[in-house]
């Protein structure tokens, strides 16, 4: 059997131009100043991906830590913004599988990215592929982070990732379902995953 | 005048800058790779050493270390928490341990485990040149280990033959964990189908076998391509590199 390996012949550069961030985008602090007050004070679990201690920095250029995810389900799924073939298209699967969810199921869950690239994808970049996307800000979670922690977050993730000389990114595609606790429940590999099968997991999750 | 010879941190041995020719790589990469002079020990850690680290970092010790970080297998062969027993002697390669161990452990050292280039790069010099590759005597004997299951009760590191650089037993102890694992690639036919890792990936930069005889190399590649962070194992342990 053939190694299944799709090849991107990806131009390299972000497509630049009118991609701009958004100023008057504030939903970010607004979500912020309107996390539930009680923060969940119990130890986390053994298996939780958020004992990882690892900074990153989202698009608003803030530091963050991923045990601020926690309380509400993730789907993970890591990426780089100048990918023009299987990110995109993973990214519009999720999005499509965010809006076929019932609103009190979508309000619960969040969608988390985070970049292979270090380098290329700065705060910037990736707000620009926020406003690019369309990618709600109360929902999604776009984060940059040093190689160290790219290694660590794909490690425990199972996600292989090699850049080429290049600068492009060879990657397993996984999107991952984290529970509120940050342990993982479910990884969908590939590019078509069964949706009907992601949103019974995601239900089950969010009414457990 | 030359250089002054840099003050190593005991134990390791300087690696000078040199050419790796990768076994697998993406159909834009080089045919060769600078590898930048770094550090290595010349030695494998062993199990003594391991057991200071976890005296001194109790989060790893068997019954404290969190899951994500190790599965179950973490430590297996010692008695207990501080007592590794008959069946790991303190002068053998630490094996059943994680890379997430192995990195910690490296990180407490102040030093890093070594990239894939790296020990490749590192493991090609035979006893008597930097590049061993066409030294069939060397070779014959790289393979003979490859074709040789691990021994129930490892030996003691420094048992084999120094390289080129003074390093021993990069070959015919212990397979050893390096620090971008998870780059290799190598899924589906090369190491039988199965369950998700066989799963698509995005070739950006898809791979091709530089030396297809150079078996040793292909059965590395591979297995590290079955790894996944947490595993541990009984005849994987590691090394640490430093930077110059």
């Amino acid at each position: 059997m053939k190694t299944k390996v799709l090849v991107c012949t990806a131009a390299l550069f972000l497509a630049a131009g009118s991609l701009f961030a958004d100023e008057s985008d504030t939903n970010a602090v607004h979500r912020s100043c309107c996390m539930p007050a009680v923060v969940p004070s119990k130890p986390l679990t053994d298996k939780s991906l958020y004992q990882l201690d690892s900074t990153w920095t989202n698009d608003d250029g803030k530091a963050f830590q991923l045990s601020s995810l926690r309380g509400r389900p993730q789907i993970v799924v890591m990426f780089f913004a100048s990918c023009q073939f299987t990110c995109p298209l993973t990214v519009v699967r999720l999005k499509q599988l965010e809006a076929a969810l019932p609103p009190e199921i979508q309000a619960k869950v969040g969608f988390t990215l985070v970049s292979f690239d270090s380098v290329r994808d700065t705060p910037t970049a990736l707000k620009n592929y926020r406003t690019q996307h369309a990618l709600s800000s109360d929902a999604w979670t776009l984060l940059n982070g040093s190689p160290n922690s790219v290694l660590d977050l794909a490690a425990v993730l199972g996600v292989k990732f090699k850049q080429d000389a290049q600068g492009q990114f060879s990657h397993s595609n996984l999107i991952t379902l984290l529970n509120s606790e940050g342990e993982i429940v479910h990884q969908f590999a590939g590019l078509n995953p069964d949706n009907q099968q992601m949103t019974a997991e995601i239900k089950k999750l969010v009414e457990h | 005048m030359a250089c002054e010879a840099e003050t190593l941190p005991e134990g390791m041995v300087r690696i000078p800058t040199g050419i790796y020719h990768p076994f697998f790589r993406a159909t834009n990469d080089p045919k060769e790779i600078t590898v930048k002079g770094f550090a290595l020990d010349m030695l494998p850690v062993t199990i003594g050493e391991f057991l200071e680290f976890v005296r001194t970092h109790p989060q790893w010790q068997r019954s404290r270390v969190k899951h994500l970080f190790a599965d179950d297998s973490y430590l297996k062969n010692w008695a207990g928490d501080l007592v590794p027993g008959a069946n790991a002697p303190l002068d053998t390669p630490v094996t059943f341990v994680s890379w997430f161990a192995a990195r910690a452990y490296a990180e407490s050292k102040g030093k890093r485990l070594p990239t894939v280039a790296e020990w490749e790069y590192a493991a090609q010099a035979s006893p008597t040149e930097a590049d061993g590759r066409n030294d069939t005597a060397f070779k014959r004997k790289v393979l003979e280990w490859y074709s040789t299951p691990a021994p129930e009760k490892l030996a003691a590191v420094g048992s084999g033959p120094a390289n080129f650089y003074g390093v021993r037993d990069l070959h015919g102890l212990v397979w050893e964990w390096v620090l971008d694992f998870n780059t290799a690639m190598v899924t589906g036919d090369s190491r039988g189908d199965g369950g998700i890792d066989a799963q698509f990936f995005c070739g950006a930069g898809s791979q091709g076998a530089q030396n297809p005889d150079d078996f040793p190399a292909f059965m590395r590649y591979g297995f590290r391509s079955s790894l996944k962070a947490d595993y541990c194992v009984h005849n994987l342990g590691f090394r640490c590199a430093k930077d110059l």
